[in-house]
């Protein structure tokens, strides 16, 4: 495919009108097959560089002999061009469309981005697919790391290499993974090592209407409730009727008589449509000038998102309570298991160990919890509130994840070694990037794609000496603890870094202060001394 | 070299270490009746009770009254105080249940706070067991009521700075480049007998002669002239002025708002729908009208060049309110503490803020009109200019809470009384304590760490719903719930790096000494310095 055929004009003279934040700037704007570029000329540092894969929605309006176009991005951020020319106008707007449109991966920007900085390839060591093994296996040696879906035949949509039970054969996985909905057997996912709990993660297993059982599964799950404790706890993150309703599908939940030891919460999380609706309300109150103020804070609750944050803030709290207090093991799943599940365990394990709290330790996290974990990224970040018509299978589930995690920045300012700029930043590339890190949605299609030989890694670039400084907190220190987040609604806020209100906050902030002069880990706050002196 | 510091820097977590800010400093503890004491505070009685906390449930303890406060010791926990509150605070006791009551609990004492929150004790029910405490509470808490003095005329305390004299109008006149050619200082109300709610002090402008003004306040409400500092003006008398209404309402709406408020956050917060109840308040809706206003206020005043006189019906309510808004955004001076105490000191205090009938210090009377949350209000309104600017007031949130807990607690004379001249009339400078002097004695407890100083800079907030908050550590502390929550542990670490950076600072000067009288002597000039690099360097 020629981008070139896409691209009905290059070239026109346009104006950007200053939104919130931004400053007004005039010049030439050029479409390239990635990227929409406005400038004033001279490589002026106002110009603009958009990633058209971040386009959501175009709006287009002419009068006359010239036309705004309004782009509405995935990152949330608005820009309103004013351009020269009705043909122009038209045109651009439809390259726009077209381009940003485009689904093929392999064709996606990510392919052709070759920062001087970075080599392809080297972010390979940084999470190598038995890193988490490693570290479980320093605190004990009864889980062992299986290659049974090493050509992913197992399972699709999880990585080659997994943490099983040392007791059980591959034969005994492969079972398992036939009696559960796209093959994702029960794996470890965090091994509390205080107190030797563990908690498990898998997609419901294929009761059906006539309650089928699998002699494998069983096997699997009491191999590993006897590894970690006495008492297990079902984590359901659907609610009993939906799990009735699964159930006449052919999905269901553990029978109680099927798993001795095990016992079953149902903790009903939002997902899918109903959460992408919330999300698109939020941002609709955030940006709507003509909201009576006097109803902001009804709108706000009408749109259930802190609603949201607050049920996954206490699900995970009850997890992590659990394991450290109570020494219950757990397994969490819901249906597919790769949506409200991940939420649920990365946050658990952010809450219980501060190895995930560091600037290395969360990229981890993220990669094993999420990405490698098969949280369907393409489709969940495919659009974000803007777009229109139907959303197929967008949902802002990870960006629920990192407002979880901001929530918790926020009540815990020291414990997290990374920022707020972070937390922006994996929001806006989850959603477009020039780095491969979040595109396709299992590590079977990156594999297919290429994508770890071919496109470089946002790790890569964040752990950059400048980047890891812009993305570090200041103030971090570490700290031994569990984070007791408190759920209460009057103490979980707006993530207003997120959205951009009509009339945004005077830029003054303490994070400005701070960087201004701290010593972080890796910096010197003094130059070193001259020796020629 | 480093091992000084390192410790400091890592050793602990501060987010989970519990930290006790204690309130007792400058208390004296009576080994025998181990309860805490203010010097010239005495004990009147103390009885058995039943706490009944709206958190962890009945606790058993005995409550001790002292002319100046209540305190609550469990039986249970040797934890110290349960309740350790100025009797100022307390806005109404009552009986709750009579003598022949059912149920567990049934018979005691309600008391209403003027702080946001209740307190409920249950008594024995044999022998009329309350009468005697309901009695002595009543008496101590509302003294005014019953023909005593307030605490603050009994308060022995010591301080080594003296607040009253934080606040001299002719040099804060002076420090606004006033007089000038435009204005001049008028004696014209010495001794306040041309306008007893104006202080003694005024500046008026330069062509007007005191017999101007002596014409003009009997045109004003109250005789109240318009100063640096009802009914509103035709456009046709008052050539060259332009006349704005701000649409904020009257004392009792906002009155009747804040019980609205206490209503939602105790004891429990209304959890469901907690942003739509919270919007039902109008609370912050009406914070919202306050900077709203103030910021017209400013910005004429900084744009325009043009001077404002800013009114409400009495000119003591709102008035304060803009005016002293106002000057907060315009001039970074009252942004530090002394400033702001100056502010508060001149805007509130001086003009003849009803502070008495506002509040109702050792009042009874808990249903009078005359109540309303002014002067919280506006302190509400700074708390949000200093979360939109962290960085820009030499104060801290601890500092707006000690002044709100004191405009209640009667231990110092700072908020008593209506008018300047009732204070005058009183003695309170003499017989009485100030605010002032127990804050400025221990100004580093109340100082923002990330305080930057900035001269001459605006400071304009933005007084939109989306971005105001509610001020949870002062309306919901009372909950345990949030107690867990630490106060701010951002302070304390940023003050710990601060001293590092010092410390790295001072020492990187001591190794230049070092080095260039190294240097001077020409043995060693060679090799030292490449020795000392990554000695340096090991420590970061």
């Amino acid at each position: 495919m020629e981008f070139s055929e896409l691209i009905r004009t290059g070239r026109a003279e346009a104006l950007l009108l200053p939104g919130p934040g931004q400053s007004t700037v005039r010049g030439t704007l050029c479409i390239t097959s990635h990227h929409l570029l406005l400038s004033a000329g001279h490589g002026s540092p106002s110009d603009l560089w958009l990633l058209l894969h971040n386009v959501d929605a175009v709006e287009k309006r002419v009068a006359g002999n010239s036309g705004t176009i309004t782009l509405k991005c995935k990152d949330l951020q608005v820009l309103q061009l004013e351009i020269e020319g009705l043909g122009e106008t038209l045109d651009i707007a439809s390259s726009i469309e077209a381009l940003s449109s485009l689904e093929s991966v392999t064709t996606s920007y990510p392919f052709f981005f070759r920062p001087q900085s970075l080599r392809l390839g080297d972010a390979e060591d940084l999470y190598p697919p038995d890193h988490f093994y490693q570290q479980v296996a320093l605190e004990t040696d009864a889980w062992r790391l299986s290659t049974v879906n090493r050509d992913f035949q197992v399972c699709a949509s999880y990585p080659p290499a997994l943490v099983v039970p040392r007791g059980i054969g591959d034969e005994v996985l492969a079972r398992s993974a036939h009696f559960r909905q796209g093959g994702r057997f029960p794996v470890l996912s965090y091994y509390h090592s205080t107190n030797g709990t563990v908690m498990l993660r898998s997609s419901q297993p294929l009761q059906g209407a006539n309650r089928r059982r699998c002699a494998e599964d069983e096997e699997l799950l009491r191999a590993a409730l006897a590894l970690g404790g006495q008492r297990g706890l079902v984590l359901d993150t659907r609610s009993a009727q939906a799990v009735k309703q699964a159930r006449i599908t052919g999905g269901g939940t553990e029978a109680k008589a099927a798993y001795p030891g095990w016992k079953r919460l149902h903790r009903p999380l939002e997902r899918g449509r109903p959460l992408q609706d919330s999300f698109v309300r939020l941002v609709e109150a955030c940006t709507d000038p003509s909201l009576s103020m006097d109803r902001w804070l009804s709108r706000l609750d009408g749109c259930r998102w802190l609603t949201h944050v607050k049920e996954a803030l206490t699900t995970a709290c009850l997890v992590a309570q659990g394991m450290d207090r109570e020494g219950v093991c757990f397994l969490v799943h819901g249906a597919e298991g790769t949506d409200a599940t991940l939420l649920v365990t990365s946050l658990a394990q952010l809450i219980l160990d501060p190895k995930c709290r560091t600037m290395h330790g969360f990229q981890s996290l993220l990669e094993r919890e999420w990405i490698q974990a098969g949280h369907p990224f393409q489709q969940r970040c495919a659009h974000s509130a803007y777009a229109q018509g139907r959303p197929k299978h967008e949902a802002p589930t990870f960006l629920l994840f990192l407002d979880c995690v901001w929530q918790l920045s926020r009540q815990f300012p020291l414990s997290l070694e990374f920022g707020e700029g972070m937390l922006l930043a994996l929001f806006e590339h989850a959603y477009a990037s020039p780095f491969g890190t979040f595109l396709c949605n299992s590590e079977k299609e990156r594999y297919l794609c290429e994508v770890k030989t071919k496109t470089h890694s946002l790790w890569s670039s964040l752990n950059q000496s400048k980047e890891r400084q812009r993305f570090c907190n200041p103030i971090y220190s570490p700290n031994p603890l569990a984070l007791w987040p408190s759920v209460e609604p009057q103490s979980l806020q707006l993530w207003a870094g997120k959205v951009s209100f009509p009339v945004p906050l005077p830029a003054l902030s303490i994070g400005s202060a701070l960087t201004g002069f701290l010593p972080t880990p890796n910096s010197r706050p003094f130059p070193p001394m001259d020796s020629s002196t | 070299m480093a091992s000084a510091a390192t410790p400091k820097y890592n050793s602990r977590s501060l987010e989970n270490d519990s930290i006790r800010r204690s309130s007792r400093d400058g208390f004296t503890r009576d080994l025998c009746e181990e309860i805490p004491r203010l010097p010239g505070e005495t004990r009147i009685t103390d009885k058995e009770v039943i706490y009944i906390c709206p958190f962890n449930g009945p606790i058993k303890g005995r409550v001790y009254i002292t002319n100046y406060r209540l305190y609550l010791r469990s039986f249970e926990t040797d934890s110290g105080a349960l309740l350790d509150i100025p009797l100022g605070v307390i806005a109404r006791v009552e009986k709750m249940g009579g003598a022949s009551s059912r149920g567990e609990n049934s018979y005691g004492l309600d008391i209403t706070c003027k702080d946001m929150r209740n307190l409920r004790f249950a008594l024995k029910q044999e022998g009329h067991s309350r009468r005697d405490i309901f009695e002595v509470l009543t008496k101590y808490a509302f003294p005014r009521s019953h023909g005593l003095p307030l605490f603050a005329f009994l308060n022995e305390e010591k301080f080594p700075e003296n607040g009253w004299m934080v606040y001299n109008p002719i040099e804060e006149y002076r420090r606004q480049g006033l007089p000038n050619d435009q204005w001049r200082v008028s004696f014209v109300n010495k001794r306040f007998e041309m306008c007893e709610t104006y202080p003694s002090i005024l500046v008026v402008p330069y062509h007007s002669t005191d017999d101007d003004l002596r014409k003009v306040a009997t045109f004003r409400s109250r005789n109240r002239i318009p100063a640096t500092g009802g009914g509103y003006e035709s456009d046709d008398v008052y050539h060259n002025a332009e006349i704005f209404f701000l649409d904020i309402h009257n004392i009792h709406v906002m009155r009747e708002s804040l019980r609205k408020l206490k209503d939602i956050v105790y004891p429990n917060v209304e959890e469901s729908h907690w942003l739509s109840s919270l919007e039902s308040t109008h609370w912050l809706e009406h914070v919202k009208f306050v900077l709203t206003g103030a910021i017209q206020v400013a910005d004429k005043v900084a744009s325009g060049r043009s001077s404002v006189l800013v009114h409400c019906s009495d000119g003591w309510d709102r008035t304060a309110q803009l005016t002293s808004l106002a000057m907060l955004m315009l001039d970074s001076y009252y942004r530090t503490i002394t400033g702001f105490e100056v502010l508060i000191q001149k805007e509130w205090i001086s003009f003849g803020h009803k502070f008495a009938s506002r509040i109702g210090h050792g009042e009874k009377n808990y249903a009078d009109t005359d109540r309303s949350p002014i002067f919280l209000q506006f302190m509400d309104c700074v708390w949000q200019m200093s979360k939109q600017f962290p960085t820009a007031f030499e104060f801290n949130e601890q500092f707006l809470i000690t002044i709100l807990d004191n405009l209640y607690s009667c231990r110092f004379g700072t908020f008593l009384f209506n008018s300047e001249y009732a204070r005058e009339k009183e003695k309170v400078m003499m017989k009485t304590l100030s605010l002032w002097s127990m804050i400025n004695s221990d100004k580093g407890k109340y100082t923002n760490p990330f305080y930057t100083k900035e001269l001459n800079r605006a400071l304009y907030p933005v007084a939109s719903m989306r971005h105001l908050e509610l001020w949870v550590n002062y309306y919901i502390r009372w909950n345990t719930r949030m107690r867990q929550q630490q106060p701010d542990p951002v302070e304390q670490r940023y003050m710990e790096l601060l001293a590092l950076r010092d410390e790295y600072v001072k020492r990187l000067e001591e190794m230049k000494m070092t080095n260039s009288a190294k240097l001077t002597s020409p043995s060693a000039s060679s090799s030292a310095p490449s020795q000392m690099m990554p000695h340096v360097q090991t420590h970061f």
